[in-house]
């Protein structure tokens, strides 16, 4: 199973980086914005698990933690040869696979669904509606994706893909949106997609689960999709970047304040950390989280996101619902994609089947 | 990782694919990482299967390079491979190793045997041997055991096992080894030599727990009693008592023979006995009919079976290489 995360490790790390020693160079290094000080005190950064500051340490020094508006156009890029065929997500005839274009929101274009569906059922399965990750600017809706194929060759699931406009071109609500029209259009097809309506989890991590959130929390204010879950590994929720993680792990491991600035900045640009934030580009900024769907919440102690990812699932709770949350210790950003073969990254991803599985009582 | 693997493969391999290696295994090692966490690395830098064996401490350790553990059979001397103490590691693809897989052995075999020889201090023999030698003076002695981590007021035994080797263990570790073994009585560090002598007993009183040699593999000194005196009687050479003769005369009439007698001297109850032994009580009945002739004494009461348990032992003393 870990061969399938390989891909997105190499989107991840060979490709956004290689292009980033060459932009160091040139020394003209873009801040987007001020960040704010916290105040409070903020003791030293956590430690990270053995196998994964090893790993670290090796790639560390062609992955920088913090990325900057002026690598987003070279990531791009390189990330367009990573991706993944059609051929592969295929595997060997076990999904088919298709694209198909969609009513994006009212005025807007179409958006692509990439619809990966299990052969050999001929009975509703649930649905994977899937936002990809990729900091708000870069990835497509195949980033990822295989992690969802291995989930469902363990619960039977079609899994839906939505490629949504990126930031800064589309900043807010262009991204969020075109993740809602897939979602209801997908809905509402449900039954000639083999899916069954009622058992239809929102997934994404990084960026896309930060997306997953907001479409919930939309799902919910316009009713519309009932959600049977909602899926958020290691989320980016909140564009403030001010939390004590944030703070501890600047400069440190994958996706630092620096980086996380940049993503913001991207799909929110001056309003970024102000009071006028929506919702449903920041799920953190929600006032009311009640009466959402079951979350399950992943993150690593040593990443930007853990303490906002730690208070929503605790902000979940206090409203009345349902949450499960690991924290993973020593966990960097995406540390189970890209070091895949990790005790702690074995155990993270099993975790999530496990939660699937008893969700959807496969 | 595995990404990374194929990257150090096309870098080039005299300078930052080996300096990479070496980060790695360091950060491993100054974590402390475990055994398997070592010899993952090993699998997935070098992008093959990658093992530990310890064939004296029973240790192996295999790891796919997807991080995935998974048992296997004999390593092939063809592997590259390199040595970790009395270990080896292997990385299993004939050699000869390139200039990456040189140095993922180097690295990889060095911290397998940092962590071998932080938690294996204990069976340091030197240290341990000082520390129950009955004629080292007490203060070096001490010496010897603060090395080796204990304190002259813990609580401690010596084990000795069936290889003639002593191993330290303090009350508060769990069951022993479960290897043949006699363990001496619990004490304070200086009086480790007399744990030593009485676990050096207790394992003459052990039996491989097989048909031919039933008993326990574990005696404990403490439960030996008056049944420690016997084993002065029995030297290298020394004539074994007709009562020993009679039991191997009937151990050659019948294969069930010295597990039934075993069991008869072992429970409470014949009942007992048919049960341990998983027979029909009458069977029982009916084996003790054919051994008491052969034997000579009835086993059945109390002075029977006395006499049947001091032979038991006193075969197991004669037996006992120690």
């Amino acid at each position: 199973m870990a061969g399938k995360f390989r891909r997105v490790a190499l989107v991840f790390v060979v490709v956004w980086v290689t292009d980033w020693r060459k932009l160091s160079r040139n020394k003209g290094v873009l801040v987007t914005s001020v960040l704010p000080e916290t105040r409070g005190t903020v003791g030293p950064p956590p430690p990270f698990d053995p196998e994964l500051g090893a790993a670290l340490a090796v790639i560390g020094e062609q992955l920088p933690s913090a990325l900057t508006a002026e690598m987003i156009e070279p990531m791009r890029a390189g990330s367009v040869l990573a991706d993944v065929s059609d051929e592969e997500l295929a595997r060997d005839g076990a999904f088919t696979v298709v694209r198909r274009g969609v009513p994006g929101p009212a005025g807007d274009p179409d958006v692509e669904l990439l619809i990966l569906t299990p052969t050999g059922h001929n009975t509703a399965l649930p649905g994977i509606y899937h936002t990809h990750g990729g900091g708000m600017v870069i990835g497509n809706n195949r980033t990822g994706i295989e992690a969802m194929q291995d989930w469902a060759a363990e619960v039977p699931s079609v899994i839906v893909s939505v490629e949504y406009r990126l930031a800064p071109e589309h900043p807010h609500p262009a991204p969020v949106e075109d993740c809602y029209a897939g979602l209801v259009w997908t809905f509402e097809h449900a039954a000639e997609l083999g899916i069954d309506p009622e058992r239809i989890v929102i997934a994404g991590a990084s960026a896309g689960g930060g997306l997953a959130a907001g479409v919930a929390l939309l799902a919910r204010d316009r009713g519309g999709p009932a959600l049977f879950g909602q899926m958020l590994l290691c989320p980016m929720i909140d564009d403030r970047n001010d939390t004590p993680s944030a703070i501890q792990m600047a400069g440190r491991g994958v996706w630092d304040r620096t980086a996380n600035d940049t993503g913001w900045t991207a799909l929110l640009g001056a309003a970024r950390g102000g009071s006028e934030v929506s919702p449903y580009a920041a799920p953190a900024r929600a006032t009311d989280l009640s009466n959402l769907p079951p979350a399950f919440i992943d993150v690593g102690s040593a990443e930007t996101f853990r303490d906002e990812d730690v208070a929503y699932a605790s902000r979940i709770w206090q409203a009345g619902g349902q949450a499960e949350l690991h924290v993973w210790p020593g966990g960097f950003h995406g540390f189970d994609l890209m070091v895949p073969q990790a005790a702690i990254s074995v155990e993270a991803r099993a975790a999530r089947v496990r939660w699937l599985k008893r969700l959807l009582g496969a | 990782m595995k990404d990374l693997a194929v990257r150090l493969a096309a870098l080039d391999p005299d300078a930052g694919a080996a300096l990479r290696v070496i980060a790695y295994f360091d950060r491993l090692t100054e974590a402390r990482a475990g055994l398997q966490t070592i010899v993952r690395g090993a699998a997935v830098l070098a992008g093959c299967p990658a093992r530990l064996t310890d064939d004296p401490h029973r240790i192996q350790v295999r790891v796919q390079p997807d991080g995935a553990s998974s048992p296997a059979g004999e390593p092939d001397p063809a592997w590259m491979s390199a040595p970790v103490g009395g270990a080896t590691l292997w990385l299993e693809r004939p050699g000869p190793p390139g200039p990456v897989e040189a140095m993922v052995l180097e690295r990889a075999s060095a911290a397998a045997k940092a962590i071998l020889d932080r938690t294996r201090r204990q069976a340091d023999p030197a240290l341990s041997e000082l520390v129950i030698d009955a004629t080292a003076a007490e203060p070096l002695r001490l010496q010897a055991a603060a090395r080796l981590g204990h304190k002259p007021t813990d609580r401690v035994r010596a084990i000795a096992l069936d290889d003639g080797t002593a191993v330290l263990l303090p009350e508060s570790a769990g069951p022993p080894p479960a290897t043949r073994a006699g363990i001496g009585p619990t004490g304070p560090v200086a009086s480790l030599p007399e744990s030593w002598a009485a676990a050096r007993i207790a394992l003459r009183f052990t039996a491989e727990g097989t048909e031919q040699d039933p008993g326990r593999r574990i005696v404990h000194a403490d439960d030996l009693g008056g049944l420690a005196l016997l084993a002065t009687a029995v030297t290298p050479g020394s004539e074994p008592i007709p009562d020993v003769r009679a039991l191997e005369r009937a151990a050659a009439t019948t294969p069930w023979m010295l597990t039934t007698l075993d069991a008869v001297a072992e429970t409470a109850s014949l009942r007992a006995a048919a049960t341990a032994l998983r027979v029909h009580h009458s069977t029982l009945q009916d084996r003790l009919a054919h051994a008491i002739p052969v034997l000579g004494w009835d086993v059945r009461d109390p002075r029977g079976r006395l006499r049947l348990q001091l032979a038991l032992a006193l075969r197991r003393l004669h037996r006992s290489r120690h």
